[in-house]
């Protein structure tokens, strides 16, 4: 079984097809890049697979769980890092981690357990009692990333994780990311060529809604014939056939 | 029960770490009745004009306070649907009714500490004036006071819904002029009469202030207490429902 399956996905707004036919296999344990230009269709496929958004048409499915008819189950399955800053800014990074395991269930034991391992595993022991909306940037989505952790997820759902961040910062999370691969199915979407590059088993470009190349680095480099990922993804977006 | 529980702990939180939260919920009712008190003390006893003596101000003043209840739920929830934590949340096993009572309890437990401060400090005016507010009137009046604290509830829980965190507020301060002016907290609308008192009839703000009175005053008659009361009760199941369908609709959309 795939830890996510998407075939034939449509998601239409009124005129616009944001999503137009996409379909796509992801194994567990998969690092898996979702690379686009703004308004490609990368979030709006997240969104499907998070329950957070009907397709038109098409299915997605997560663990065998379908996103439309058995939602409930698949959020349990799930954890999601939205791109923008999505904590609560007046809780502290401690209280922001309880409310996350309370939600999903966790007695007070398991919850305590938990919060103090995802602190430690994403350094953020620091500033573990400082309230959300003082934390710089950085330490903002590394809480981001520890908050969709703590549920346990099977599959992570990182939209952007590392936008607006340093190059110090970026550097940091990637550390972070890395650290989760193989124990994780995870789901990146992101504008940094460099960063899909170093953390990704697979790639997949879409443009305007559709899937125009998916495979590894070096597959799409065979298909394109261009060397690097910033050019096969040039030589992609601007057309070129795969 | 535990994600409602935990939303509602949040929600909380969040609120007692707002200075807005002490200054319009709490505040803002306190300075009114000292205010109101002296206005009242300044006006001679043979103007016959009642509505500021402490008995009647008291109640009044805890209405307009659930008011700023009403504008806080609205910034709560359209502020918290502007950013993303809500996207967050909305990917997770919590159904619109945990996020629905997840507001309304903060928000309700607020509005009756709110009432039991503001009954308090009527109380220790009373004792400062020579005119003690009856006890077992205090505390009905602080009961009573619930469906009108949900109805406000309900409004805000509407406006944080349908409203983005600019447009929220404004709404909300628009049913606080319209409510305080039309329900009769500053002014007596009983005997005013006409078109006046008939405006005020036609909005439930009136009843939140008349049922209020009555209570404090232990007057429990039918037309003073029970049917406003269950004029208040009503559009407050009205709002609270109507709110919770728009934010099941909105979290859908």
């Amino acid at each position: 079984m795939f830890a996510v399956e998407v075939n034939e996905l449509v998601k239409k707004y009124k005129s616009k097809t944001a999503v137009d036919g996409i379909s796509l296999q992801i194994s567990e344990g998969e690092l898996f890049s979702l690379l686009g230009v703004n308004g490609a269709g990368k979030t709006t496929t997240v969104k499907a697979l998070c329950c957070l958004t009907e397709p038109t048409s098409g299915s997605a499915a997560v663990f065998g769980k379908d996103c439309t008819k058995d939602k409930a189950e698949v959020k349990r399955l799930i954890g999601i890092s939205p791109q923008e800053t999505s904590v609560s800014e007046k809780l502290t990074v401690r209280e922001n981690l309880e409310l996350i395991a309370s939600i999903s269930g966790f007695d007070k034991a398991k919850r305590s357990q938990s919060v103090e391992a995802m602190l430690t595993r994403l350094n953020l022991t620091d500033v573990a009692d400082s309230l959300a909306r003082t934390l710089s940037g950085g330490y903002k989505r590394k809480l981001s990333i520890a908050m969709a952790l703590i549920s346990e997820p099977k599959v992570l759902f990182l939209d952007e994780p590392t936008l607006g961040l340093d190059v110090l910062a970026r550097r940091e999370l990637w550390r972070a990311i890395e650290a989760l691969k193989g124990s994780i199915t995870i789901i990146l979407t992101t504008h940094y060529m460099e960063e899909a590059e170093q953390l990704s088993d697979r790639i997949a470009v879409m443009v305007e809604g559709r899937l125009r190349a998916m495979g590894t680095l070096s597959e799409l480099e065979a298909q394109t014939g261009r060397q690097g990922l910033e050019n096969v993804f040039v030589s992609i977006a601007e057309g070129g056939a795969v | 029960m535990n994600r409602t529980l935990a939303f509602t702990k949040r929600c909380i939180k969040e609120m007692l770490r707002d200075p807005l939260s002490y200054i319009f919920c709490l505040g803002l009712p306190l300075v009114m009745l000292v205010i109101m008190t002296l206005v009242d003390r300044s006006i001679p006893p043979e103007s016959g004009m009642t509505v500021f003596h402490i008995e009647n101000l008291t109640p009044a003043v805890a209405v307009f306070g659930q008011m700023f209840v009403m504008l806080f739920t609205g910034l709560t929830v359209s502020t918290d649907r502007g950013g993303a934590f809500l996207l967050r949340l909305y990917a997770t096993p919590m159904t619109s009714w945990d996020f629905t009572f997840g507001y309304i309890l903060p928000m309700l437990i607020i509005a009756v500490i709110q009432s039991v401060i503001t009954f308090a400090a009527g109380f220790i005016i009373s004792a400062v004036i020579g005119s003690l507010l009856n006890i077992g009137g205090v505390l009905f009046c602080i009961v009573s006071l619930i469906p009108s604290a949900l109805m406000m509830i309900g409004i805000g829980l509407i406006a944080g819904t349908l409203f983005n965190e600019k447009a929220a507020p404004g709404f909300c301060s628009l049913f606080i002029s319209l409510g305080s002016f039309l329900g009769g907290i500053w002014f007596d609308a009983q005997n005013t009469g006409g078109i006046m008192l008939t405006m005020c009839k036609c909005t439930p703000f009136y009843y939140c202030t008349l049922s209020a009175r009555s209570a404090a005053a232990l007057d429990l008659t039918a037309d003073g207490y029970f049917i406003p009361l269950l004029i208040v009760s009503v559009c407050a199941a009205a709002f609270i429902s109507l709110g919770a369908m728009a934010f099941s609709r909105k979290m859908k959309a």
